[in-house]
């Protein structure tokens, strides 16, 4: 219900302060969203939103809110009609008459744009005037309800509509609609605050076929049939009060499960899938106990509803109360890889329930809190679920991974702060986006940070403990829930926001202690640490000098200065000690406890009070050391080089028993190819304690170092005794036992063994015929008849043991790969792949594993040239229809296929999918694909990089993926991959070779044309491009040369404003004309407009006054469309008496702003200044709805 | 009874032939003695047909007079019970057999019986058993009672079943997928080459999930054998054409599936099964107030 009659709240406290500042001039207290249609045919959605806002502010005239896509036909305002203008700066980043073609300019230009509409700065998409009539019922801060009208027609984001092509009426077909995006993206499908930060409750109105179910946040209230009983109506209320990001919707003919251990739980899935569904989500109570039990906190909520979809966006998105999966998920009681996988987004949801969902974030800086606690929550469900080393193995996963990541891009920062927006504040500049928006994120950066604040999390815990960690997750929800029963006291609300302040405050408060310097290191700062560790041991003084160097030169590391713990091993004992690593001090001295030399009668003490025999004969016979460890707890963000001798290593793996030290030590041991190696892995291999990912590491170890040992390696293949022994029958060793996995371990240790053996290699570096034969007698003698669980994925992985077999043709004078040359063993391999591919099509295993391996084994053996090179096999399969992982292999095979052959046409053919292709997730994944596997990289020469191809990737960021946060990021990444940051070398000069710098009274050089490694700095290049071009237009607008830095909005702005004038010239009275303007191409980005919206655009809206004032976005106010009803009454607009004497000029007002000491200066100055106040009363243009496809002159344009 | 007209060919139709015949003659005769100096062959055909069937029915009955009282071989009181019980005067017998015109006729040639095809001769009959009289049948051939065994060596090597098991399928498999792959549309991997190594083509799905989460029948049927105690419960409200399900054997069902750790099945669940209140379970109202148009 929405508060009435409260005290407005208004944040005044001081920064820093937990406090929050709304950046709006109002509070929304509640929204109301109905969707009273639903087309699946035409794939549209019709409805209304209304928003009960309070004023915070006396004069507040407007109200912006945020809205994508949307078609909006009528906005009233307590009932009465209002004006607004609607204007999406992001549509198109850079203006197309702008032939600027390099990133950094973009990056600029999108980061500006997305600032124009960002909601955490008070900004939207659409600005509503309040009606004059209203402005005294606003002084005296009195509830506004706006409400708005739209609808939206082939959203190409944000909704997405899966409808299969087959017979039958909308619910037989499974056809489904569920709501999708990246971070924050409500606004592409219904109007409103797209914040996270503003909260407020909902009643959610759908009305659907009566067949279908809707399922959205909240309470499920009541269903009541239409009138003509054909529909039903779905009432949601969501009393808790929530962010508009926060909303979902999934619609579709979903079998309804209610979960038979939580009755408020409802599961929902597609027609036929129900026993699948009644599998997988048969646990999701005990993720609910286990969290609700740490956490000593009930589910905030009073349900849950999770609903597996197809061509989902992501796996898994968490919104209030209810989660969307991707149906794939969804696995019967035979598969055993899917499980723990599957059984990891559930509890991944769950996490993002707590906090995410209902405990949301105060801005885009404190994302990491919210992301960090729910990914360490989860760590701790991994931890009690699948145990202590498989929770340190992904601990030690995820630190490689944001290790290397850093390493190779410079850095990630989990809580950037922003300057004054200059450039010099920039935390990021090593980055080719800017990391101030979470819509201009790479998708992989964002997915590094995920990963990055759930280990500082971590680190927070290893410094706190975890009941002190615990103590301020229980305080921070059940403040929130406190807050959130708090109905009429909105300002309570913002308790529920989690702001790093606010956490960080929590923390000392709980725990005492000071965090500070951690969070400086890895909060407030990016990049890891890189430490280099030798050592050598002093016999006379009996003591161990460790020296411990640091890399913090290069891009992504950081200078480590405080503790650090280093694990000593030795006879007597294992021991702790804690350096202080400091600024200068590189060696420390560790005094060694073991006196004795080598007591053999003695058991050798571990770490965790085991005491084992040891064999010591390959110990050095003066050192007390059996291995060090530095960091062994992960608890810093480093890389560790560390030089031991290969039997510390191998003494380290076979007795230390934290599994990421054995993994460390095979990793290591690659390197000491010796007999010893080779027996301390074989020992482990066999070892059935031993965890079974170090074994399966084991294997592929194992095979690198026979491979390097070829010529003096004696005995059967590495690991195919082994095999044997383990599982094969005893009396016939050439055959496999039947398939028994009842143990997960042996099961994944024989899935993984024939794919390493699989790499080994003779000395004619060929794989071993022995070899080979094994793995097809393997596949020949798989049977699984008396087997209860699937051999999907272990066929499958032998298809990849076949394809790791593979090694190049041996070819004769390039001849062309026919059948007859084939290598004879090639042909027993392609057998076995020709039959598994064909019986995929009479008998498909889950997922299509096997057809998956089958496509990948063909792309290896045309990448060794037995079989000629051809995309077409795999780009039927990558046709749409087929299950998105055969889709993605495919993919991946062609994208392969483009670097390999450097084929145009298969890149057209991809960039073409990229742009068409039905499945978000799929276009997302070839942009993925081409950034990580370019066809050429920006340093390299390719026949492939041409003009054309600049320009349809430029394209394709500035305006084709306008609909898709994620793709657009992906759209940069790859153009940064193949272009770098500046202009891309392949383009011909700019015509124009020389620059007029005016304020100087010289003339230049066109940077450009200077060669880039010549041109000092990128971005002083890349500023000045953007000048030239602007030359084109307007000779008299230039910029001095020595300034480094131009501020983009400032650049950005003289463009539009140059455009603008030339559109003026030419402005067309009739609309005819406007096709002729290159400008009019603009409506072409916008389907949803309809023609009559080119008049709309060249209608010049002279109401810009927000914009002028930020600055930011006010090019588009010239093509900005004024919406409004036909039949609205106009009178609605002559409240200002200027309006029709306001003439061309004034819009040009949105230079005058620039307060911001711009350099720049133009010869259009204008005669018309504009004090604020002016600007306030600008007039109100208005000219025709896009939606109604009629043109409807206004008065102010007939001038 | 064959007719004569037919062709004769096998030795069992010679030998009726000839009692026939002789038949003929005997009727023919016994007309003669009546006094005809001809007769048409039609007549004469049925005078035969109707004392072949008076013999064959005196010879039935007194076969049957014979085993109702135990015997194998009729005698003599036999055709006389018969002969009365058909109204034959018995008395009158003797009497006609010493006529004086009577015509004697030459004996019938003799004719072979036919060979009754000799069943398989197994081995030798057995003889009967002391307890069993000697005018018993004979004991049939041993082969219709008696059980050979003709097993082969039972295949007991581990390494030759799984060898067939393994070739076999693989044989299956292959026939079937080359099969498939003639009658249908397929890729190459070799341009010069379509039949060596023909694949499937790919061919899109409408719903491609289904196909790829959903186990195929054959595993269903292994599933079915591994736990079988799971049962779909869809009922159909009356309002909802929605499949909607409670899983109420969840609880009580073997779970098989999970990874090796043991879902704590709470007990006490079981009893509020009944109680649901689960909003997507409701019925569908109907609506409140009908408004005029």
């Amino acid at each position: 219900m929405p508060p009435t009659g409260l005290e407005p709240c208004r944040m005044n406290r001081k920064k820093g302060d937990k406090g929050f500042e709304s950046p709006r001039p109002y509070k929304l207290t509640h929204q109301v969203v109905c969707i009273n249609n639903i087309n699946f045919q035409r794939k549209s959605v019709v409805g209304f939103v209304e928003l009960t806002i309070f004023p915070t502010v006396a004069n507040l005239n407007r109200i912006k809110l945020n809205s994508k896509q949307c078609r909006i036909y009528r906005v009233r305002v307590n009932d009465l009609e209002a004006a607004f203008i609607y204007n999406d700066p992001t549509l198109e980043v850079c203006h197309h008459e702008s032939k600027q073609r390099n990133l950094n300019y973009f990056s600029n230009a999108y980061a500006a744009a997305v600032s124009a509409v960002d909601p955490d700065a008070g900004n939207g998409e659409l600005c509503i005037k309040v009606p004059s009539e209203l402005w005294k019922h606003v002084d005296e801060l009195k509830v506004l309800k706006v409400h708005i009208n739209f609808s939206l027609d082939q959203p190409k984001g944000g909704l997405h509509f899966v409808v299969p092509n087959v017979e039958g009426s909308m619910a037989e077909r499974g056809a489904h609609v569920f709501s999708c995006g990246y971070q924050n993206s409500t606004r592409f499908w219904f109007p409103c605050v797209d914040s996270y930060s503003e909260l407020c409750t909902w009643k959610l109105e759908y009305t659907v076929d009566a067949a279908m179910v809707a399922v959205s946040n909240g309470d499920l209230v009541e269903t009541i049939y239409t009138h003509d009983m054909r529909k039903k109506t779905f009432h949601y209320m969501l009393p808790i009060p929530t962010a508009a990001s926060n909303i979902s919707l999934a619609i579709g003919p979903f079998e309804i499960l209610v979960d038979p251990y939580m009755h408020e739980v409802t599961h929902f899935c597609l027609p036929q899938l129900l026993p699948l569904l009644k599998h997988t989500t048969s646990y999701l109570h005990e993720v609910f106990e286990f969290y609700e039990e740490i956490l000593t906190c009930r589910y905030p909520y009073s349900c849950f509803k999770t609903v597996f979809v197809d061509e989902a966006y992501v796996e898994v998105a968490a919104y209030a109360s209810m989660s969307i999966f991707s149906t794939n998920l969804l696995h019967s009681a035979m598969i055993i890889d899917e499980t723990p996988l599957t059984r990891r987004c559930l509890a991944q949801s769950l996490a993002q329930q707590f906090f995410g969902c209902f405990i949301s974030r105060m801005s885009w800086s404190d994302e990491w809190v919210l992301k960090g606690i729910s990914g360490y929550i989860y760590g701790l469900w991994m931890k009690k679920t699948f145990g202590v080393n498989e929770y340190r193995h992904w601990i030690k996963e995820e630190l490689d991974q944001i290790v290397a990541y850093e390493l190779k891009t410079g850095g990630v920062l989990l809580h950037p702060i922003f300057g004054g927006g200059k450039e010099k504040d920039n935390p990021a500049s090593h980055l080719h986006f800017s990391i101030k928006h979470p819509h201009t994120l790479s998708w992989e950066y964002y997915t590094m940070f995920q990963c990055k604040a759930h280990l500082v999390m971590r680190l927070i815990e290893n410094r706190i403990s975890m009941e002190f960690m615990l103590q301020v997750f229980n305080k921070l929800l059940s403040l929130a829930s406190t807050a959130s029963s708090q109905k009429f006291q909105s300002h309570m609300w913002s308790q529920m926001l989690v702001s790093t302040s606010g956490f960080l405050k929590s923390i000392s408060n709980v725990s005492g202690k000071d965090i500070q310097p951690l969070i400086k290191q890895w909060v407030d700062q990016s990049g890891v640490v890189k430490f280099y560790g030798s050592f050598a041991f002093n016999r006379k003084r009996n003591v161990l000098e460790l020296e411990i160097k640091q890399d913090y030169t290069s891009p992504g590391t950081q200078k480590y200065v405080g503790p650090l713990k280093v694990t000593v091993q030795e006879l007597d004992g294992s021991f702790n000690h804690t350096l202080q690593i400091e600024e200068n001090s590189l060696k420390h001295d560790i005094p060694c406890h073991s006196k004795s030399r080598r007591n053999k009668k003695k058991k050798i003490p571990l770490m965790n009070g085991e005491e084992v025999d040891m064999d010591l004969s390959a110990m050095d016979a003066d050192s007390p050391l059996l291995w060090i460890r530095i960091d062994p707890d992960m608890s810093v963000l480093r890389k560790v080089e560390f030089e031991q001798s290969d039997f510390m290593w191998q003494y380290q793996l076979r007795y230390e028993r934290d599994v990421v030290a054995q993994e460390e030590s095979i990793l290591a041991l690659e390197k000491f190819p010796t007999p010893a190696s080779r027996l301390a892995l074989t020992d482990i291999l066999e070892q059935e304690q031993c965890f079974y990912r170090v074994r399966m590491l084991a294997c592929f170890c194992l095979a690198k170092i026979a491979n390097s040992m070829v010529s003096t390696w004696t005995g059967p293949p590495a690991m195919k005794s082994l095999f044997t022994r383990m599982f094969c029958c005893k009396t016939c060793p050439n055959i496999v036992k039947t398939n028994n996995f009842m143990s997960f371990q042996s099961y994944f240790l024989q899935k993984t063994m024939p794919v390493a053996m699989a790499l080994l290699r003779d000395v004619h570096n060929l794989c071993p015929k022995e070899v080979l034969t094994f793995i097809l007698d393997l596949i020949k003698y798989n049977d699984n008849r008396k087997n209860k669980f699937s051999d999907n994925y272990y066929r499958a992985e032998m298809i990849d043991a076949l394809a790791n077999s593979v090694t190049p043709a041996v070819s004769v004078n390039n001849e062309v790969r026919t059948l007859d040359n084939l290598n004879p063993d090639v042909r027993l391999i392609l057998e076995e792949i020709t039959r598994f591919l064909n019986m995929e099509k009479l008998l498909p295993s889950y997922r299509h594993t096997i057809t998956v391996s089958c496509l990948r084994a063909i792309r290896v053996l045309q990448k060794n040239g037995h079989v000629p090179s051809d995309p077409t096999l795999f780009k039927s399969y990558a046709e749409y229809g087929h299950f998105v992982d055969i889709r993605i292999a495919a993919l991946e095979a062609v994208v392969d296929y483009t670097k390999v052959d450097r084929s145009y046409e298969e890149l057209q053919w991809l960039l073409n999918m990229i742009q068409n292709d039905p499945v978000p997730y799929v276009r997302h994944k070839i942009l993925n694909m081409l950034t990580r596997n370019p066809p050429f990289t920006k340093n390299m020469d390719s026949p492939l990089c041409n003009e054309a191809l600049v320009d349809q990737l430029w394209k394709l960021m500035n305006s084709g993926t306008s609909h898709d946060w994620r793709l657009r990021c992906g759209a940069v990444d790859l153009y940064f991959t193949l272009f770098g940051l500046s202009r891309p070398s392949c383009l011909p000069l700019p015509e124009l070779g020389l620059v007029l710098n005016l304020k100087e009274k010289k003339a230049v050089l066109n940077p450009t044309i200077i060669p880039e490694a010549v041109a000092g700095s990128q971005e002083t290049v890349s500023n000045l491009n953007s000048h030239t071009q602007l030359i084109g237009f307007q000779n008299a607008f230039s910029n001095s040369q020595e300034e480094e830095e131009v501020d983009m909005d400032t650049v950005h702005d003289s463009q539009a404003f140059i455009y603008h004038h030339l559109n003026m010239l030419e402005r067309p009275s009739t609309p005819g004309l406007s096709k002729l303007r290159p400008v009019s191409s603009r409506s072409a980005l916008m389907p949803q407009h309809s023609p009559g919206c080119d008049v709309t655009a060249s209608a010049k809206p002279q109401w810009g006054v927000d914009m002028s004032r930020k600055g930011i976005g006010k090019e588009q106010s010239l093509e900005m469309n004024m919406l409004s009803v036909p039949a609205a009454p106009l009178s609605v607009f002559s409240k200002e008496p200027s309006s029709s004497k306001h003439s061309d000029h004034h819009h040009h007002h949105h230079h005058e702003h620039k307060k911001k000491k711009k350099k720049h200066k133009h010869k259009h100055k204008h005669k018309h200044k504009h004090d604020s106040k002016e600007k306030e009363k600008e007039p109100f243009t208005f000219s025709n709805s896009p939606a109604s496809g009629r043109s409807v002159r206004s008065p102010s344009l007939s001038d | 009874m064959r007719s004569g007209s037919k062709q004769a060919t096998t030795p069992a139709d010679n030998y009726y032939l000839a009692r026939r015949r002789t038949l003929q003659v005997v009727v023919s005769s016994l007309l003669t003695e009546a006094g005809f100096e001809s007769a048409e062959k039609a007549s004469v055909e049925t005078l035969t047909e109707m004392l072949q069937s008076y013999l064959s029915e005196i010879g039935r009955s007194a076969k049957s007079y014979c085993e109702h009282t135990a015997r194998t071989q009729p005698t003599l009181s036999d055709i006389v019970v018969t002969l009365v019980e058909m109204g034959f005067n018995v008395e009158t017998l003797p009497a006609y057999a010493k006529r004086s015109q009577r015509m004697v006729i030459t004996a019938p040639p003799v004719t072979n019986q036919p060979v009754t095809p000799k069943a398989l001769t197994a081995g030798q009959n057995k003889s009967h058993p002391p307890h069993i009289p000697s005018h018993f049948p004979e004991f049939p051939d041993p082969h219709t009672y008696i059980k050979t065994p003709t097993y082969r060596e039972l295949v007991s090597d581990y390494q030759v079943l799984r060898e067939k098991a393994a070739s076999q399928r693989r044989d299956v498999e292959r026939a079937l997928t080359r099969f498939m792959a003639k009658t249908g549309e397929t890729q190459s991997l070799f341009k010069d080459d379509v039949s060596t190594f023909p694949l499937i083509a790919a061919r899109p799905f409408t719903i491609p999930y289904l196909t790829a989460l959903l186990p195929s029948e054959l595993e269903m049927q292994q599933m079915e054998e591994t736990d079988s105690s799971e049962q779909d419960e869809q009922t159909d409200t009356e309002n909802l054409p929605l499949h909607i399900s409670v899983d109420e054997s969840g609880a009580e069902k073997e779970n098989a599936s999970v990874l090796q750790q043991n879902t704590s099945l709470s007990g006490s669940r079981t009893g509020e099964e009944n109680l649901i209140d689960n909003p997507y379970l409701r019925p569908v109202k109907k609506p409140k107030i009908r408004r005029k148009k």
